[in-house]
């Protein structure tokens, strides 16, 4: 026993002395030298790259070193490591990178520097309003947009020619078309249509484009929030016969995230899928099986109304407690330049927050499509611009997924969420 | 009388089977899943891989400074493990043979304790972690997955020591041990199994844990393999080949640790208790 | 007891109860004092607010759902948990070449991180590419894909079987450490007695056991209680809420809405569940144990 005690003891010490023995990359009291620390989740793409963006950015900036922290890329985790941190006034990181829907949040805390001057009118114009309007917080911006996410429509070029359609307008024709070209195909294995239902956040980016294309808003003139409209129940009961009553949508995409359905379509399993921009360039890539046959289009709407699509992305923001925010302004502006920005694009397939780069020659020959995309960025619409955005998406997840699994009628679930909303409100500081 | 029971043997082997398909099969699963190319990853059939690569292997520790990730984990899992035992057994110790009042109250808190969901406490944790200078060190997960484990092997080894007959001690006692020396050579090796037991689940579960060292680590400098394997996929992109080779390579030490527990606990336990 | 004794009985015990009181101590209090405000950080709200989070606790359905979704979870899981730990421990007592080995198998689950734990099994769940359904359809069990995490009903016994199949070597473990102890000339004696291995399971192993029995059930509900890592990253506490357990809703509350208040006041109240579980099981299984162990 004892023999055992020591060897352990001694491989112990021996691994400690080793490792404890690393010095961590410090810069230590070189005059002059700050370091600014970039938090943010996982960048696509090689490693690699992304760290030889941030060495030029070195090069061109002397006297400034970047320290990136790669956060987990799950957004939850990446949303609660900054609470904590910024609740306990941390001063460990100078750049962050928010979802579209925190800034609001961050900004009302007062976690988050006035970028304002960073970004004056003229500036402002070059941006997408979208994500424009989402770091405006009372009238300050706080955030730089990076990079952009806006809703599609994903579809097979190859089924669709085979059967003469053109990509659908309005979901009934979606429906339409699924049924025919399922039919004609007669593969068990074949899909219709693939979206995100599972009770999570992508579940309310998914039903607000339903409701959207409607006609219909969450958010009534007065800027209230009216959850039990008619056409929220239109756009709930439609989702929920897709999978039921057309039987155009398989079950499980009750459980489907971003993921699960890229795969299904990426495998050749699904006619049609709605999912972000990223999924393109994975479908594009050498060894896929549906390459060459994907086309994309703006998401179908209702008779009568326009399409509708809801607005993602990344923007950049100072910690309100770093210690340099000067320099850490400067990674902002190099990262959102113009340049970077087509860099990104090309290198990584973040889609560019600028709007001029949507004509840019290198872009659109390397990526002819984007010019497709430009309309749907240019109209995509966010989720309620509100602090109180994420209660709300707390507490409508689980209503709206009720819908799907067939707990809830469109208009129990609607009826409960408004109640619930209003609930929220009641308490509201503000009012 | 012998019963040579064809049948109960064929019983016990198609139980020992069952058992360890159940448990092993997923993890078979997985290894193959960690050896299959992209393209195969989700197609089935085959089950098998037609075309096995080592690359998802390759790719993670290409990303990330994998083998400093994983000692971290085994200097902050180790040194909990020998924290709880040794402080631990002194307490349980203690609990068993000693007379003292407020027993029942300390292993009532010590359970308390333990009864604490985890996210409650990670926000105060941070402040007291933060203060103490001890954020990206291998310190602040080692306290705190001591402090958490703590009650587990106060309540597992008191469980163990209060099986062995008082008048051991007593007798221990009577022959001139000191309470340290009756502790160290009659107690200890004949509660060795409940040692091991006690051992291999604060080892596991400081190796898994994953709250406390998300929240406590920054950079590869003290990060541990469960944050190590959550910064794997892309903002959509889910590598289930590289979670799962990951995944292979996490978990292949602490069986190997736990073959090498298990086996020398067992020797000793014979070799110390034919006498009977 | 000699006053010798008493004296190094507190020395012994005294570094345990220094690291639980340093570390555990104010982040637990810190919670509960937590529970009595009124918090949201973000629109900096700091208010003292008394049992008012309690009240609204009480009335708040979403709460009682989950506790409902808890305790089934709970029952189901550490119930069958139990049970296969002691089968297995049963299985395992006798030496058999290849032991050792088995021992190692059985251990696995245990071994490997609950995130990945629950990443295999969404994998294995999954509709279209998951084994689980292939295998299913392929031996003709069921003529199509099972939604597994996407049904009301399935989705919380998906996420038993994965907690259960995690957790027995928990069980497993301290039963068969447990087995070990029983000395041998009990089961000789009983035998030669004429004990069927019914009789000695019943009357001597199971008595035998029951501390670790006791010590598993103990800490099996606490943890089977507090869940969250692998239900949140198996299903996020869908469809519908049917598999959000208490510590899911404490963790959307505290980090996603940002109510640090009321959060709290959802893990004290887990706890005060867990301490009541406790209490009974003591009461019911450990008295003349409890009395045994605190003497």
């Amino acid at each position: 026993m004892i023999q055992i005690f020591n060897k352990t003891l001694l491989v112990l010490g021996a691994a400690w002395f080793l490792l404890g023995c690393s010095t961590p990359d410090e810069v230590k009291g070189k005059a002059g030298v700050v370091k600014v620390v970039f938090k943010h989740g996982k960048i696509a793409g090689s490693p690699g790259s992304f760290r030889s963006l941030l060495k030029r950015f070195e090069e061109e900036n002397p006297g400034i070193i970047v320290k990136d922290e790669t956060l987990p890329s799950s957004t939850d985790q990446q949303h609660q490591f900054y609470v904590i941190s910024l609740e306990g006034r941390s001063a460990e990181f100078d750049v962050l990178s928010m979802d579209v829907i925190w800034v609001q949040e961050f900004a009302r805390a007062g976690w988050i520097r006035d970028l304002s001057h960073l970004l004056p009118p003229e500036e402002r114009e070059q941006f997408f309003p979208g994500p424009i309007g989402a770091v405006i917080f009372e009238g300050t911006i706080y955030a730089v947009p990076w990079y952009i996410d806006a809703g599609l429509l994903y579809y097979r070029k190859d089924l669709l020619d085979k059967y003469n359609f053109d990509p659908p307008r309005i979901w009934e024709d979606l429906v339409v078309i699924s049924k025919t070209i399922l039919k004609g195909e007669g593969d068990p294995n074949l899909r219709g249509f693939v979206w995100q239902g599972k009770q999570y956040e992508g579940l309310i980016c998914n039903v607000l484009e339903y409701i959207w294309s409607a006609g219909g808003d969450v958010l009534n003139k007065d800027g209230k929030v009216n959850l039990d409209s008619d056409q929220a129940q239109v756009a709930l009961a439609f989702m929920r016969d897709l999978i039921v009553r057309y039987g155009v949508s398989p079950q499980m995409v009750t459980t489907a995230d971003e993921e699960a359905t890229r795969r299904i379509f990426g495998e050749g399993r699904a006619i049609f899928l709605r999912n972000w921009p990223y999924a393109w360039n994975l479908f594009d890539r050498e060894g896929s099986k549906v390459r060459g046959k994907v086309g994309v289009a703006p998401l179908p709407s209702f008779p009568g109304f326009s399409s509708a699509a809801t607005l993602g992305g990344w923007q950049l923001g100072i910690n309100r407690y770093s210690r340099h925010p000067k320099e850490a302004e400067a990674l902002i502006q190099f990262l959102t330049s113009p340049e970077i920005q087509r860099w990104m694009a090309l290198e990584i397939g973040y889609k560019p927050t600028r709007k001029a780069l949507y004509q840019d020659e290198r872009l659109l020959a390397a990526q002819p499509f984007i010019t497709g995309l430009y309309g749907v960025f240019l109209s995509a619409r966010p989720r309620p611009v509100s602090p109180y955005y994420l209660m709300f998406s707390q507490m409508m997840q689980p209503e709206f997924s009720a819908v799907l699994v067939g707990l809830k009628s469109p208009e129990k679930a609607l009826q409960d969420a408004q109640l619930q909303m209003d609930h929220i409100l009641s308490g509201r500081p503000e009012a | 009388m012998k019963r040579a029971d064809p049948l109960k043997k064929a019983g016990f082997l198609f139980l020992l089977l069952s058992t360890a398909i159940f448990f092993l099969g997923p993890v078979v699963w997985q290894f193959m899943t960690s050896i299959k190319p992209d393209t195969e990853l989700t197609a089935l059939p085959p089950i098998f891989p037609t075309n096995p690569t080592l690359g998802h292997y390759v790719a993670v520790f290409r990303d990330q400074p994998f083998f400093r990730i994983m000692g971290n984990s085994l200097i902050v899992a180790s040194m909990t493990t020998l924290f709880c035992l040794v402080i631990g057994s002194l307490g349980a110790f203690a609990l068993a043979w000693m007379g003292f009042r407020g027993k029942g109250a300390i292993l009532g808190i010590a359970l308390a304790i333990s009864m604490f969901p985890p996210i409650a406490t990670v926000s105060p944790l941070y402040l007291i972690i933060r203060a103490l200078g001890l954020r990206d060190t291998w310190w602040a997960l080692m306290a705190t997955h001591t402090t958490f484990a703590l009650p587990l092997t106060l309540w597992i080894l008191t469980s163990f020591f209060r099986e062995i007959p008082g008048e051991l001690y007593k007798a221990a006692q009577m022959d001139g041990c000191s309470p340290l020396q009756a502790f160290y050579r009659i107690l200890l090796p004949l509660s060795a199994p409940g040692l091991g037991a006690a051992a291999i689940l604060v080892f596991i579960f400081s190796w898994n844990e994953f709250l406390f060292a998300l929240t406590f680590t920054t950079t590869e400098v003290s990060r541990t393999i469960p944050v190590g394997i959550a910064l794997f996929p892309g903002l959509h992109e889910i590598p289930y080949g590289e979670i799962a080779a990951a995944s292979m390579i996490a978990t292949l030490p602490v069986i190997l640790l736990v073959l090498f527990f298990q086996r020398r606990i067992v020797e000793g336990l014979t070799a110390g208790a034919v006498k009977g | 007891m000699r006053p010798a004794d008493r004296y190094l009985g507190y020395l012994l015990i005294s570094p345990a109860l220094l690291v639980l009181a340093a570390i555990a101590l104010f982040p637990i209090l810190a919670a509960v004092g937590l529970s009595l405000q009124r918090r949201l950080p973000i629109f900096h709200i700091a208010a003292f607010v008394g049992l008012e989070n309690y009240r609204f606790l009480m009335a708040d359905p979403r709460f009682w759902n989950s506790l409902g979704n808890t305790v089934y979870f709970t029952a189901v899981s550490v119930a069958l948990e139990l049970m296969l730990g002691l089968g297995i421990a049963l299985l395992l007592d006798r030496p058999f070449s290849g032991r050792g080995w088995m021992r190692a198998i059985i251990l696995i689950p245990w071994a490997i991180p609950t995130v990945v734990t629950a990443r295999m099994w969404e994998w294995l769940y999954n509709v279209e590419f998951g084994l689980l359904n292939h295998l299913l359809m392929a031996t003709g069990f069921v003529t199509e894909s099972v939604n597994w995490l996407g049904s009301p009903f399935w989705a919380i016994h998906s996420a038993i079987l994965m907690d259960v199949w995690k957790t027995t070597p928990f069980a497993a473990i301290l039963l068969m450490a447990g087995m070990q102890t029983i000395p041998r000339e009990l089961y000789l004696a009983a035998r030669v007695d004429g004990a069927g291995p019914w009789a000695i399971f019943w009357h001597i192993t199971l008595p035998s056991l029951k501390p670790l029995i006791l010590v598993v059930l103990l800490f099996r509900t606490l943890d089977a209680f507090r869940v969250f890592d692998a239900i949140y990253v198996l299903t996020g506490g869908g469809p519908a809420n049917t598999t959000e357990t208490i510590s899911v809703y404490a963790y959307k509350v505290l980090f996603q809405t940002l109510q640090f208040g009321y959060g709290s006041t959802l893990a004290v109240m887990t706890f005060a569940c867990v301490a009541f579980i406790s209490l009974i099981y003591l009461k019911l299984l450990g008295r003349d144990y409890w009395r045994r162990l605190v003497q």
